[in-house]
């Protein structure tokens, strides 16, 4: 076990990866599934995109509540410093949750269905919003003084990360339309399939064009981009997104049913390792100062060591069960299922 | 007023509202999932079509609890970081991954089988479906668990040293293992089951009052009663040992908690003071209603035992005096009144008037009932008082100052979630009492269960 102990930090930079792409990934299908439902033509629409994701929401959100535990135990200075700083984008993601969480059940008890259904989407337009600007105030890099956020409480407010929201945004309804490809059938598919074409185009030009900005900010990235061999390892895995998105196009033409959300996930997979790879060793990137590594931003090896054996034995049985749960709700929404519940 | 308006203050009152509207809901949540699986075997075992109603009605208020609960705690959790990161990086190493393992462990297993259970009485088999209800209700008391760990540590802070103003951990088994850990994971649960007892016991005795469904919730009702005469007295006896832990590890909280200001002469026994009014300044009570010996006894079980005042502490190092006393008298007084309304009902039981004929004319012990639902909630919202307020001036005991660990941020912004945390907060609970009165007023189903209403499992 000694052996290992170098590489804990880097075992748990991977194991929040994992928590981070599957709450980003499931959830964010969820989300999107929200702000499509603004869109909705009718509230009977409505309905069936709220029972599309009603049975597994909460399963894929807990992730986030890992992900903040285990950041927290893992990474307390990353923790530490990136939510202090993120407040503001971060409570808006909250309040947005709370709405998206609470509008299933209101909406089974109210009369007005259409006051909780716009909850329902304007909740997870909220919720992603906050995470984009999360992820962009972060990206954009954070200043650390003494352990502690030194920059301005809205630092996060800026160009870059508008565009990186906007990149989230168009992702996560990209990831929902796919979700919605596998759940739905008839009229709403065919517009699915249209729309996530077109969705999956513009998304992909912002990925790009995020991609590209962000590596033009940080001189380190952009040297890996420009020196041989880094430009391998930094190109193969956009290489792989690119690919994996050539094949969502491929299936969407195809009316493939659950191919699309499957590449669609490895897009997300390959751009995210993508650019860690780039920002590698750095945990928070900065422009102006000193950027804070993962091993700086660890916690100590005996922490690590604890947490990984605990943890490790606990993602098995935890995937096996969510997949179980996964396969009780597969198949198609079942009309009826979402007017009125059981009642 | 000056002070509440620095950003400390204004973090701690924005922590400990959402501390308290989020402990509201996942009190019944593990209380109430226990006694749905009571609901889902006796189903089982006798196939009764009452207790798979019971087990509908009560898991329909179940979910709308539980959804409240669940995204009232992710504020909570992130609050750590976003509010306290001095805190969070001094305590990190300890507190991250308890809260990571509460997420891993418990509440993903509850949120997933939460959803089979609600949903899945079509889909899954009827062997599937408890074992479904039976991880729910496991889930929910493994949650709180690790919560109450973390919690405890904060008070009983053991398993390593300070060391660069952070927490360095030696062992992980002292750490989870702290003295305050076994008190305070069995208070709280206790006080969990205590909750749910009391919600639906005062439900069913509301319906009972109206004389609405009086033989189904007699069925619930003896349930409520029958945990109540385990649960009631263990409360006070588990309350009593939370007691000794404090006066052990927590000398100057204990001294706060009983606004005992001088540490009593040898020979002499401290007094219990039932009421009393502080005057820190001149460091004794203004006045004070006592049972004399009373603290001594309560404490160290002897009449002249010595325990340590107040005064004996450095000013800075003394919590806040009225408001646990207070919190801590409201809580015992409502526990009390709770064991004595067990002991009536069973007499009323023992007289033979708890049949469907006769329990609608028990106005007075059925409305006592109803008033215990909120008197239950205020009981535990007061004893979290009394431990968290008592703690202060230390975020962990002995070691972290709280006004040292929160991050540093203008009053405004803090001011202003604060605002938008306490508007939705209140939103969300009028909301879920219109909705939860929506449902009760309705009243359950009482049909007779028909096959479709569940999967016939492999028999057919």
């Amino acid at each position: 076990m000694q052996a290992i102990v170098p590489y804990l930090p880097d075992l748990w930079l991977f194991l929040i990866g994992f928590f981070l792409l599957y709450y980003a990934i499931t959830d964010g299908s969820d989300l999107g599934v929200g702000m499509i439902s603004l869109f909705a033509h009718s509230e009977k629409e409505r309905s069936m995109l709220i029972a599309s994701v009603q049975s597994t929401w909460h399963g894929n959100q807990t992730w986030l509540v890992i992900l903040g535990g285990m950041l927290f135990g893992a990474f307390p200075l990353f923790y530490a410093v990136l939510l202090s700083a993120l407040y503001v984008p971060l409570v808006v993601m909250l309040i947005g949750l709370v709405f998206r969480g609470v509008a299933f059940e209101f909406r089974d008890h109210s009369e007005n269905k259409r006051l909780w259904g716009l909850a329902f989407s304007v909740g997870s337009l909220i919720a992603s919003l906050g995470q984009g600007f999360a992820l962009g105030g972060l990206l954009g890099g954070l200043q650390v003084e003494n352990s502690r956020f030194a920059g301005s409480i809205l630092g996060w407010i800026n160009p870059f990360s508008a565009l990186i929201c906007l990149g989230v945004l168009l992702g996560y309804v990209m990831l929902g339309s796919n979700y919605l490809i596998m759940k739905t059938e008839g009229d709403f598919q065919d517009r699915c399939y249209s729309h996530g074409f077109i969705t999956s185009l513009v998304t992909a030009f912002i990925s790009l064009v995020v991609h590209v900005v962000t590596v033009a900010r940080y001189p380190h990235l952009m040297r890996k981009w420009v020196t041989y061999p880094d430009v391998l390892y930094t190109g193969f895995f956009p290489l792989l997104a690119l690919i994996a998105f050539i094949m969502l196009l491929v299936s969407l033409k195809k009316r493939r049913e659950v191919a699309p959300i499957i590449w669609n996930a490895l897009i997300i997979l390959f751009s995210f390792v993508g650019l860690s790879v780039g920002m590698y060793p750095n945990m928070i990137p900065n422009v102006a100062s000193e950027p804070v590594t993962v091993t700086a931003a660890a916690a100590s090896p005996s922490v690590l060591m604890f947490m990984l054996v605990v943890t490790g034995s606990l993602i098995p049985v935890i995937l096996l069960y969510t997949a179980y749960q996964f396969w009780v709700f597969h198949g198609k929404v079942e009309e009826g299922s979402y007017d009125g519940g059981d009642e | 007023m000056e002070t509440l308006l620095t950003p400390v203050m204004l973090s701690r009152i924005q922590f400990a509202a959402t501390a308290m509207f989020h402990i509201i809901w996942p009190v019944l949540t593990i209380g109430l999932s226990i006694f749905l699986l009571v609901m889902e075997i006796l189903w089982l075992k006798t196939r009764e079509d009452v207790y798979f109603r019971h087990f509908q009605f009560w898991s329909r208020l179940f979910l709308l609890n539980f959804t409240v609960g669940a995204v009232t705690g992710i504020p909570m959790e992130f609050q750590f970081g976003t509010n306290w990161s001095g805190f969070s990086l001094a305590g990190g190493d300890v507190l991250g991954h308890l809260l990571g393992f509460e997420g891993a462990m418990a509440f993903m297993l509850e949120a997933t089988f939460l959803s089979i259970m609600m949903f899945g009485w079509k889909r899954v088999s009827p062997g599937m479906h408890l074992l479904a209800t039976a991880l729910v209700a496991f889930a929910g008391s493994l949650s709180a668990f690790w919560i109450m760990v973390a919690n405890s540590w904060m008070h009983t802070p053991t398993g390593g040293f300070m060391k660069d103003g952070r927490f360095v951990i030696t062992s992980h088994f002292q750490a989870i293992f702290n003295p305050d850990m076994p008190w305070g994971v069995s208070h709280m649960w206790v006080a969990c089951l205590e909750i749910s007892i009391f919600v639906v016991g005062g439900l069913s005795a509301w319906y009972m009052l109206r004389n609405r469904h009086t033989s189904f919730f007699l069925h619930s009702f003896k349930v409520a009663v029958l945990a109540a005469i385990v649960i009631t007295p263990l409360q006070i006896w588990l309350g009593d040992g939370s007691g000794q832990s404090v006066f052990e590890y927590q000398p100057a909280k204990l001294a706060g908690i009983e606004s005992h200001w001088h540490t009593n002469p040898p020979g002499e026994g401290a007094p219990w003071h039932i009421l009393a009014w502080p005057d820190a300044a001149g460091q004794e009570n203004a006045w004070a209603i006592s049972i004399p010996n009373g603290l001594s006894l309560v404490t160290t079980r002897t009449l002249t035992g010595p325990v340590k005042g107040l005064a004996d502490f450095p000013p800075g190092d003394r919590p806040p005096v009225v408001i646990p006393f207070y919190a801590f008298r409201i809580m015992i007084a409502i526990g009390f009144a709770l064991f004595v309304l067990m002991l009536w009902t069973l007499w009323a039981w023992h007289k033979g008037r708890l049949t469907s004929d006769l329990v609608p004319g028990q106005r007075r012990l059925l409305q006592a009932w109803v008033i215990a639902i909120p008197l239950s909630y205020v009981a535990m919202q007061a004893g979290w008082v009394t431990r968290e307020v008592g703690r202060q001036p230390w975020v962990l005991y002995n070691l972290v100052r709280t006004e040292e660990s929160a991050t540093s941020l203008a009053a405004g912004t803090v001011g202003s979630s604060l605002l938008i945390f306490s508007i939705v907060y209140t939103l969300l609970f009028i909301l879920f009492l219109v909705f939860a009165r929506r449902m009760v007023v309705r009243g359950p189903n009482i049909e007779k269960v028909r096959k479709q209403e569940y999967h016939p499992g492999i028999i057919s």
